[in-house]
C-alpha cells in the first residue's frame, strides 16, 4: 500500500542532506527560538532569518511545491487570528486604518504579522529539517543530543508502526466496503465504532506480541545503542556560522540597522 | 557440548490466566545438530510451547536449554542460545532500520561496536539481505522481512533456531528462498508449522500436536506414511500435482512419494 511519507525526500543528496543530523537540530532549534523571541517590529531581523531559510532552502534542492505545500499547515492558525483582529483596537485613535467599513487597528495588523512570521519560519525550519533527514537519523541526532531515551523510543515505535496501523485501517475499510457499507446514517457509526474498537485491540495485542519479541532478543528495559561517528568539524563550522549570521540578524534588526 | 541434549523438556504443564490449557505434559527432547518439525492443526499449543523454550512463558515442569534450567539467573543465556523467529515479520522488525533491527540483540548482549558490526554483516549476508541496511523495515516486501526477522536473531549468533510459522503468506519462489537460506545454517532447527511441503525437505524428524498434547513423534518417513494419524489430527500431505510446481519443488515431491512407498 503506498503511504505518503513523513520524511519524504529526505533520501535526496544535498549540502544540507548531507549535514550531521544534530548539526541540523542544533541549528533549525536555534532558529527557531531566536525568531519566536524576536520583537515583532523588528522587521529587517525576519528579513534576516527568511533570507537564512530561502538559502538553505535553495541549496537543499528540495522541490519547492513540496515545501510551500506542507507550509499550508499554518494557514488555520493566521485564519483563526484574523478573526480577532478586528477587536483588537487599543490604539484606533492613534494609527487605526478604515477599511470600507470595518476599521483594522495598527497593532491588532501587527499581531497577525507577528504570527505569520513567527509561524513561518518556525513550519518552515520543521519542513526543512524533516525532508533533508530521514526518520532513523533523526532520532539518532535527537539520542547523541542527550534527549531522554523514552521519547526517542516512542517515536521511533510511533513511526514504524503507524505503516502497520494505517495498512491494517485499509484492509478493515476494504473488507467493510465490500459488503456494501454505505456509511451514511447515524445508525452506521456503530460499525464505524466497532472498527475502531477492533483496532485499538490489534494494536493492544501487536504491541505485546512486539514486546515478547523483543525480550527474546535479551531486552531488559535498558535501551542500548552504537556510539555514532563524531560530528566533523566543517559540520560544527557551518553550524556557528549559520547561527552566527542568525544572532547577528536579531541583534541588528531590533536596533533598526540594516547590515 | 556435543553430547548435550539441546532442548529437554520433562512434563510441561501450561494453562492461559482465562483456564485454557494450553499444555499439558509435554515430554520433549531435541538432540544437538537435530532438525525437528512440530506439526499440528491451529491451537494446538505448538506457539504457547515455543514461548516456553526461552523461557518468555514459564509453566509446571521442567525446561532445560542445554544442561541449563531456566531461571531468572540463566534466562539471558538461554535466549541467545534460543534464536525465536516469531510468525509475523512485523512484530520482529520495530526499528528504524534493517540495521537498527539485526544490531538489537547483540547490542543486548553488550558486544562492543566492532563485533556488533561484523555480526550484523555476517547475519544479513547468512539471508541474503546485504545492501539492505539503511533501509526501512516498512520498505521491504513480506519475503525480505521474513529473511530480516531470521538475521535479527542469527546475529545473536545461536545454537537451536526455532521458527513459528516460517511459509506462512510466502509465495513460492520466498518459500523456496527461505529454505535455501534455512538449509545454509549449520545449527540446531525447531519449526513450528501446520504446512507440511516444505517441512519435509528439512526437518528429519516429526512430532505432532494437538489439544496441548503431543500424539506422536517419529522419523519423517514414519509419520508421514502413517496417514490414519495425519487425518486424526486435521493434517494432510499436501495433494499439488507435480506439474504444478517450480522444477526444485518436483524433487521435494519425488522425494515424499518414495518416502511414503518405502
Amino acid at each position: 500500500m503506498r503511504h505518503s511519507y513523513l520524511d519524504r525526500y529526505s533520501n535526496l543528496d544535498s549540502p544540507v542532506h548531507r549535514l550531521d543530523a544534530r548539526a541540523k537540530i542544533v541549528l533549525f532549534f536555534t532558529l527557531t527560538v531566536v525568531c519566536v523571541t524576536t520583537p515583532a517590529t523588528a522587521y529587517y531581523a525576519f528579513g534576516g532569518y527568511l533570507l537564512v531559510l530561502l538559502v538553505l532552502l535553495l541549496a537543499s534542492r528540495l522541490p519547492l511545491k513540496h515545501v510551500f505545500g506542507r507550509s499550508l499547515i499554518v494557514v488555520p492558525f493566521v485564519l483563526m487570528v484574523a478573526a480577532f483582529i478586528p477587536f483588537l483596537k487599543t490604539d484606533v485613535i492613534g494609527g487605526g486604518y478604515n477599511l470600507g467599513g470595518i476599521t483594522v487597528s495598527r497593532s491588532g495588523l501587527l499581531v497577525l504579522w507577528n504570527v505569520v512570521v513567527k509561524s513561518s519560519v518556525g513550519v518552515l525550519s520543521t519542513i526543512l529539517l524533516s525532508s533533508t533527514t530521514p526518520f532513523g537519523r533523526l532520532l539518532k541526532g535527537f539520542e547523541r543530543l542527550k534527549a531522554p531515551h523514552i521519547f526517542t523510543t516512542i517515536a521511533a515505535f510511533m513511526y514504524r508502526y503507524s505503516f502497520v496501523l494505517v495498512d491494517e485501517a485499509m484492509r478493515m475499510k476494504q473488507a467493510r466496503d465490500s459488503r456494501n457499507f454505505k456509511g451514511k446514517w447515524i445508525w452506521d457509526a456503530r460499525a464505524i465504532g466497532h472498527m475502531i474498537g477492533n483496532l485499538f485491540m490489534r494494536s493492544y495485542e501487536r504491541g505485546e506480541r512486539v514486546y515478547l519479541a523483543m525480550l527474546a532478543r535479551g531486552y531488559d528495559g535498558r535501551a542500548r545503542t552504537l556510539e555514532g561517528e563524531k560530528i566533523s568539524a566543517p559540520d560544527i563550522l557551518f553550524v556557528i556560522a549559520v547561527m552566527t549570521l542568525v544572532v547577528l540578524a536579531r541583534v541588528l534588526g531590533s536596533r533598526g540597522m540594516l547590515l | 557440548m556435543q553430547h548435550h541434549k539441546a532442548i529437554e523438556i520433562k512434563n510441561l504443564c501450561y494453562t492461559y490466566p482465562d483456564g485454557t490449557e494450553a499444555l499439558r505434559n509435554i515430554d520433549l527432547s531435541i538432540e544437538n545438530g537435530e532438525s525437528v518439525a512440530i506439526i499440528g492443526p491451529n491451537g494446538a499449543g505448538k506457539s504457547t510451547l515455543i514461548l516456553h523454550l526461552n523461557g518468555l512463558l514459564r509453566g509446571k515442569g521442567e525446561v532445560r536449554v542445554f544442561d541449563l534450567p531456566i531461571n531468572d539467573e540463566n534466562v539471558r543465556e538461554i535466549r541467545r542460545r534460543v534464536g525465536v523467529v516469531f510468525q509475523d515479520p512485523d512484530d520482529q522488525l520495530f526499528s528504524p532500520t534493517v540495521f537498527d533491527d539485526v544490531a538489537f540483540g547483540p547490542l543486548n548482549m553488550g558486544l562492543p561496536r566492532d563485533e556488533v558490526e561484523r555480526r550484523v554483516g555476517k547475519a544479513l549476508e547468512a539471508v541474503g539481505m546485504v545492501g539492505f541496511e539503511k533501509r526501512a523495515a516498512f520498505h521491504l516486501s513480506f519475503g525480505q522481512k521474513k529473511r530480516v526477522a531470521i538475521a535479527t536473531v542469527l546475529s545473536m549468533e545461536p545454537d537451536v533456531l526455532v521458527l513459528d510459522e516460517p511459509w506462512g503468506n510466502l509465495d513460492p519462489r520466498g518459500r523456496r528462498g527461505l529454505l535455501n537460506v534455512l538449509h545454509s545454517l549449520p545449527v540446531t532447527r525447531l519449526i513450528v508449522t501446520h504446512d507440511l511441503f516444505y517441512t519435509m525437505e528439512l526437518c528429519d524428524r516429526v512430532v505432532i500436536m494437538d489439544e496441548g498434547r503431543i500424539v506422536a513423534s517419529g522419523p519423517l518417513g514414519q509419520i508421514l506414511a502413517d496417514e490414519g494419524i495425519l487425518e486424526e489430527h486435521g493434517l494432510e500431505l499436501p495433494q499439488t500435482e507435480p506439474r504444478a510446481l517450480p522444477t526444485a519443488d518436483r524433487k521435494v515431491w519425488g522425494n515424499l512419494r518414495s518416502l511414503k512407498k518405502s
